[in-house]
């Protein structure tokens, strides 16, 4: 591995995008390898084996519901998220409810142009900051944890729904002269799609409506983009 | 709740230092680039503090799916699961299947095969990243080279779309939750009248402090009109949980 890679300063934007790519590329193998390894060795410890029987009975609802949602989320934020972004947040989560948000946050308060270097060195910076913070208070949080843990559940469980609406509203304030235009039409098509669902007793759930929001408006904006009123 | 192998602490600790180092390197890498192209370093600390601040409130339910997660998997499988990408109700749902999937078996090896399946369920988007992102990412660039308005257009759409698609969930799901809170498999029960609320004072400070920001030439606050209307909307939820519960 080059020393340089990570000590030398790029002179240009694409030798930076080049070498975001190749530290994210060997930060996420990584961690891949490491998050694999849990289970591995959590099996050599308790000297057993996983239960294939329930591991195959229990896949399919894992791999309908979150393996390939995780893909789809990996190609539709990516041009959001930024090099550097896309593979921290690839690997820290929490993308639409805490990275993502304090991403737009930071972008708003440095005033960036729309896929301008700036905006992205922004966003990577939010990030990597934000995943620091989180990080760390979820290690701060063990030891209150461990000794009060039903006490603190009891006591801030019944808030935690609640941070996903209080971000959004103000976020959604926040955008709307950037966003109104392409936005607008895509949320009304949304809002119905939801209702639809709800009332059939199918929720789709926040996850699921963010990839059919993008796809509604990834539609809308080709529409405008073909009559040139983009 | 179940106890943890002494290996789990060690691997987690591992993971969360790797997490850390990852960040700090990306961290320091565009600080360098950012000061190369020419932003002010009043602009990079701005922009530091208040995406710390801004990601001390939503960290929390992290903390407390932890807490929720480790009564049904031990304190350390909760704290690595919830330190790299996943979520609770994630968590929980594959927690279930499997202990659903297997009653009666040794309670060991239940929670290492949920485990095994949370792991395998969540690497989608770093073996995408790790293989394919860089060409995707030289495919989006050869676009926003040629056409820069479509980009833009895309990217644009996208967020808008993010948006949409999150906030027209929050404001249906709430009006079809009015009288009816739904309880989730964590146990965590959300009424629709609460969020409502809450959505709508988010809503309402981030507009206040856009007037202070305007009319009174207070610029400081853009920096934490986010963090403002998010801790006032969760103020005034708690205050407003026991009414409807």
């Amino acid at each position: 591995m080059k020393k340089e890679l990570f000590t030398k300063v790029a002179s240009t934007r694409q030798e930076h995008n080049e070498q975001m790519h190749n530290i994210g590329r060997l930060f996420t193998w990584i961690a891949l390898v490491l998050i694999m390894l849990v289970p591995v060795l959590y099996f050599i410890q308790a000297k057993t084996w996983p239960n294939w029987k329930v591991f195959v009975a229990a896949l399919p609802g894992v791999v309908g519901a979150y393996f390939i949602v995780g893909f789809i989320e990996a190609i539709s934020y990516a041009p959001l998220l930024g090099t550097g972004g896309q593979y921290l947040s690839f690997i820290t989560g929490n993308v639409s409810n805490l990275k993502l948000p304090c991403a737009i946050n930071a972008q708003n308060i440095a005033k960036t142009e729309t896929g301008s270097e700036e905006q992205e060195i922004v966003t990577t910076i939010s990030i990597a900051v934000s995943s620091i913070v989180t990080t760390l208070i979820i290690i701060v949080g063990l030891i209150p944890l461990a000794i009060f843990q039903s006490q603190i559940v009891d006591v801030l469980k019944p808030i935690s729904p609640y941070i996903i609406p209080a971000i959004f509203g103000g976020l959604m304030i926040a955008c709307m002269a950037k966003y109104a235009k392409v936005a607008l039409i895509p949320f009304i098509i949304c809002v119905i799609i939801c209702v639809i669902t709800e009332a059939l007793n199918l929720g789709l759930g926040q996850t699921v409506m963010i990839l059919v929001g993008m796809v509604v408006s990834g539609v809308f904006t080709a529409i405008l983009y073909k009559k040139g009123k983009l | 709740m179940p106890s943890t192998f002494s290996i789990v602490w060690i691997i987690g600790g591992v993971i969360v230092l790797a997490v850390l180092v990852m960040s700090i390197v990306f961290l320091i890498k565009s600080i360098k680039r950012a000061k190369a192209i020419g932003m002010e370093t009043s602009t990079i600390k701005k922009i530091i503090t208040s995406s710390a601040v801004f990601s001390i409130v939503p960290s929390i339910p992290i903390v407390i799916g932890v807490g929720i997660l480790m009564s049904f998997v031990g304190m350390g499988i909760a704290w690595i699961r919830l330190s790299v990408i996943g979520a609770l109700q994630y968590e929980i749902f594959a927690q279930q299947l499997v202990f659903n999937a297997g009653a009666g078996i040794d309670p060991i090896q239940l929670i290492g095969t949920s485990l095994l399946l949370m792991t395998f369920g969540i690497v989608s988007g770093p073996i995408f990243n790790a293989i394919a992102y860089k060409k995707y990412q030289g495919k989006l660039a050869s676009i926003q080279e040629k056409n820069s308005k479509l980009m833009d257009g895309i990217s644009g759409a996208l967020m808008g779309g993010m948006l949409s698609g999150m906030i027209s969930s929050i404001i249906v799901t709430a009006i079809f939750n009015f009288n009816n809170p739904i309880t989730d498999k964590a146990g965590i029960t959300t009424y629709g009248e609460v969020t409502l609320i809450a959505l709508c004072t988010s809503i309402v400070l981030m507009a206040l402090c856009g007037v202070v920001l305007k009319v009174f030439k207070q610029k400081w606050i853009e920096n934490y009109a986010l963090p403002i209307s998010m801790l006032g909307a969760m103020a005034v939820a708690y205050a407003c949980v026991p009414l409807f519960a």
